[in-house]
C-alpha cells in the first residue's frame, strides 16, 4: 500500500475512516430502499377487493330436516344435515387439499374423491389422509324457522341449532 | 499433493506496475488445465453438426407425437364438481400418492423440501467427492448402522402403511448387503461392490419416486382406490 | 447448371453486404473454422476446439441438449399460442376450443407445446441423474449443479403454471390441490397461497397471475439461469462425462 493511500484511509477518531463511514451509509441506504421496494411490491400484489361468491345462503325451513336428512348445497359447498335434535351444517370442502367431498347415501358417509379421505355425518375423519374433521358452519333460525347458513363462520363441533 | 512453495503476495494499487503472473495448478483444478495430452477436434464442424442433428431429431420426434396424440382438454372448469379421481400432471403424481399416506405438512412440504435440499448439497458433501466403495474389509460397524437405519425407515414408513417406500427400502438394503464382500463374487456382485453410498441412496430415491409416480398414474381410480390400469380410462 | 450455381454462391459470398455480415470465408481452413465460432454471438459459448471424447454419445447421452431443444420448441410454440389466448374466464376455455377446432394448425401447435413440456421435464430429470451417476458435479462444477437444481425447479413451476391456463377441469383441480399443499407450509403457507392465487379460491385472478408467471416471470428466470448454466459449462472445462481413472481423487492423493 502506498503512503498516499494509507494517509487517505487513516482511521478517524471513532476508529473508522470517513470512507468506511460513507460506505456503510450508502450500503445501508441501498438495503433500506431494497427492503422498502419489496414490502411495497408485496402489498401491491395483495388484492384489496375480492369478487368471490357470497357466503350466506338460505337453507329452507327446519321442518324440512327430519333426523337423518342430508342435503348437499352444490353452489355453497356445504351439507345441511338434520340430526342431534336439530339442524347443523358441514363444509363440503375436504380438510386435506380442498377437493369437494361427496355424500354416499347408501354408506351414510362423506367421501373425498382426490385422496380417499372419509368422514362420518358429523364431519369426523373415519380414515384417510385428512388431518382435521370437516368444520361446522353457523346456522341461524328466525322465529318462523327459516334457516340461514353462513359458510364463512366456523362454529365449535357439535353445536346443533334447534328451531 | 506436493507442498506448495511459499509465496509472498503483494497487492499493488499502482496502475502502471507490471504484474507477474503465477499459475498454481492443483489436482482439484479444472480438467482443461490438467489434461493437455487429449485429442481435440474443431468445434465447427464436428460439434455444431451434431447439435444441428440433435435439434432436428428432437423436433421431428415431437412433431410426430403432436400429429398422433392430442393434448387432453376436458370440460370447462367447474368449482363445484370435483372429477373423480382428480389427478395432477404426471410429474406431481408421486407427490399426490405421498399425500395419500402422510399428512399434508409431511408429504407436501417436509419431504419435497428435504429432497430439494439434499439434491442441492450433493457437490458439497465430502463423501460424494471421495466416492469410495461402500464396504471396506470387515465393516461390522457399517453393517450394524445400515441394519439399524433400514429397520427404522421400514418401521416408520410401514407405520403409515406406505409400502411403496417401505418395500424398496428393504430391497435396497438387501442389495447393499449383497454387495458386502462382493469383490470376490460373480460379475453381478462385483459390480454391486463398486457402488458408492451416495449412489445407493440416489438409486433408492429414484426407485421410490418412479414407483410412486407409476402407481399414481396407472393404478389409482375413483376415490384414489387401487385399480388395474386396464380396468378403466386413465 | 452446377457451375452456374457455384458461381451464384461465390457471387453472394463475395458481395459487399454478405462480407459485412460474415467477415470470414468458407470454413475450409482451421482459421476460418475458428472464426465461425468466435465471430458468432450464438456460437461463441463454444470453445474453438473441443475434446474429442466429449462428442461420444455415452459421454452425456445429449440429455442436456434434448432439454434445451424442447425449451426452444416451447418458446416458439408458446409465443404463437399467445396470439389466440385471453387469460380470462370463460374466454380462456373458449380459446382452447377455438385453437382445437377453428384455428389452422392450432391443435398441432397446442399438442407440440404440451408434449415438448412433458419432454422437457422428463429430459431434465434424466440429465440430472446422468450428471449424478457420472459424478460430474465434482469441483469445479459444484455451483453449476446447484444452478441445475434451480433450473429443474423453475421448469417444474413453468409446467405447473401452464397447466392452469386451459381452464378445464383437469387444470382447475390440479391447481386447487397443488395450491392447497402450499397452504400447509408453516407460518407463511396461507399468505403465499393468497398472493399466488390473488384470492382465497382458484378464480379469474389466479388465472391472470399464473398467465403472467408462465409467460413472463418464469421464462425470464429460466433464461437467466440457463445462460449461467451454459456459460459455466464452458468455464468449467466443457461437459464432463463418466469418471475415468485419471480424475479419481484417490489416485491423485497417492501421487
Amino acid at each position: 500500500m502506498s503512503e498516499e493511500s494509507e494517509r487517505r484511509e487513516s482511521p478517524g477518531p471513532a476508529g473508522t475512516s470517513r470512507r468506511d463511514f460513507l460506505t456503510r451509509i450508502g450500503g445501508g441506504a441501498c438495503a433500506v430502499a431494497g427492503a422498502g421496494s419489496l414490502v411495497v411490491t408485496l402489498d401491491f400484489l395483495k388484492p384489496k377487493v375480492l369478487f368471490e361468491p357470497p357466503t350466506v345462503f338460505r337453507a329452507g325451513s327446519a321442518v324440512d330436516y327430519p333426523e337423518g336428512t342430508v342435503r348437499f348445497n352444490r353452489e355453497q359447498r356445504a351439507y345441511v344435515i338434520g340430526g342431534g335434535g336439530g339442524v347443523f351444517a358441514l363444509s363440503a370442502v375436504c380438510t386435506h387439499l380442498g377437493c369437494i367431498t361427496r355424500y354416499l347415501s347408501d354408506e351414510r358417509a362423506i367421501a373425498c374423491p382426490c385422496h380417499g379421505s372419509r368422514f362420518d355425518l358429523e364431519g369426523n375423519v373415519v380414515h384417510g389422509p385428512a388431518p382435521r374433521p370437516l368444520p361446522w358452519l353457523e346456522v341461524t333460525a328466525d322465529a318462523a324457522g327459516n334457516l340461514v347458513v353462513d359458510s364463512s363462520i366456523i362454529i365449535p363441533h357439535g353445536k346443533v341449532t334447534r328451531a | 499433493m506436493s507442498p506448495s512453495p511459499e509465496l509472498h503476495v503483494v497487492e499493488s494499487t499502482d496502475p502502471l506496475a507490471v504484474p507477474r503472473r503465477v499459475a498454481l495448478v492443483r489436482p482439484d483444478t479444472r480438467p482443461a488445465v490438467r489434461r493437455s495430452d487429449e485429442r481435440y477436434v474443431m468445434t465447427f464442424p464436428h460439434l455444431i453438426v451434431r447439435e444441428v442433428i440433435l435439434f432436428q431429431v428432437v423436433v421431428i420426434a415431437l412433431s410426430l407425437a403432436a400429429f398422433v396424440f392430442d393434448a387432453p382438454l376436458e370440460g370447462i372448469a367447474n368449482p363445484i364438481e370435483t372429477p373423480n379421481p382428480a389427478k395432477a400432471p404426471w410429474y406431481f403424481l408421486g407427490l399426490q400418492e405421498l399425500l395419500h399416506y402422510f399428512p399434508p405438512i409431511v408429504a407436501g412440504v417436509l419431504l419435497p423440501g428435504l429432497v430439494v435440499l439434499s439434491l442441492a448439497v450433493i457437490p458439497y458433501a465430502r463423501i460424494n467427492l471421495t466416492a469410495g466403495p461402500l464396504w471396506s474389509p470387515g465393516g461390522r460397524r457399517l453393517a450394524l448402522a445400515l441394519a439399524a437405519v433400514t429397520a427404522a425407515l421400514f418401521i416408520l414408513f410401514g407405520a403409515f402403511g406406505c409400502w411403496p417406500i417401505a418395500v424398496p427400502t428393504l430391497l435396497t438394503a438387501g442389495a447393499m448387503f449383497a454387495a458386502r464382500g462382493g469383490a470376490e463374487g460373480g460379475r453381478l456382485r462385483r459390480a454391486l461392490a463398486r457402488v458408492t453410498l451416495p449412489e445407493w441412496i440416489m438409486t433408492w430415491f429414484v426407485v421410490i419416486a418412479t414407483l410412486l409416480t407409476v402407481i399414481g398414474t396407472f393404478f389409482r381410480g375413483p376415490g384414489w382406490t387401487l385399480v388395474w390400469p386396464w380396468s378403466g380410462p386413465i | 447448371m452446377s457451375a452456374a450455381r457455384i458461381s451464384m454462391a461465390d457471387w453472394l459470398r463475395g458481395s459487399a453486404v454478405y462480407r459485412s455480415i460474415v467477415r470470414h470465408g468458407t470454413a475450409d481452413t482451421n482459421r476460418n473454422r475458428s472464426l465461425v465460432i468466435f465471430e458468432n454471438l450464438f456460437l461463441h459459448v463454444h470453445p474453438v476446439k473441443v475434446r474429442e471424447k466429449t462428442l461420444r454419445f455415452s459421454h452425456t447421452y445429449w440429455l442436456g441438449g434434448v432439454t434445451l431443444v424442447s425449451c426452444l420448441v416451447l418458446i416458439a410454440t408458446g409465443i404463437l399460442l399467445m396470439f389466440y389466448y385471453h387469460p380470462s374466464v370463460p374466454q380462456a376455455y373458449r380459446d382452447m376450443k377455438e385453437l382445437n377446432y377453428v384455428v389452422d394448425n392450432g391443435l398441432f401447435l397446442r399438442n407440440l407445446h404440451r408434449w415438448a413440456a412433458h419432454l422437457m421435464v422428463f429430459a431434465a430429470f434424466l440429465h440430472m441423474l446422468r450428471v449424478f451417476y457420472h459424478r460430474a458435479y465434482r469441483p469445479p462444477r459444484q455451483f453449476n449443479w446447484v444452478v441445475g437444481i434451480v433450473l429443474l425447479i423453475v421448469t417444474l413451476f413453468l409446467s405447473y403454471t401452464g397447466y392452469l391456463l386451459p381452464w378445464d377441469q383437469l387444470a382447475f383441480w390440479g391447481v386447487s390441490v397443488g395450491t392447497n399443499m402450499a397452504k400447509e407450509a408453516p407460518l407463511v403457507g396461507e399468505k403465499i397461497r393468497f398472493l399466488l392465487l390473488g384470492g382465497n379460491v382458484v378464480s379469474e385472478n389466479a388465472l391472470l397471475r399464473f398467465y403472467v408467471l408462465h409467460c413472463v416471470v418464469l421464462p425470464v428466470a429460466l433464461l437467466l439461469f440457463l445462460s449461467v448454466h451454459i456459460w459455466r459449462i464452458r468455464k468449467d472445462g466443457g461437459v464432463q462425462g463418466p469418471p475415468t481413472d485419471a480424475d479419481d481423487p484417490r489416485q491423485e492423493e497417492a501421487e
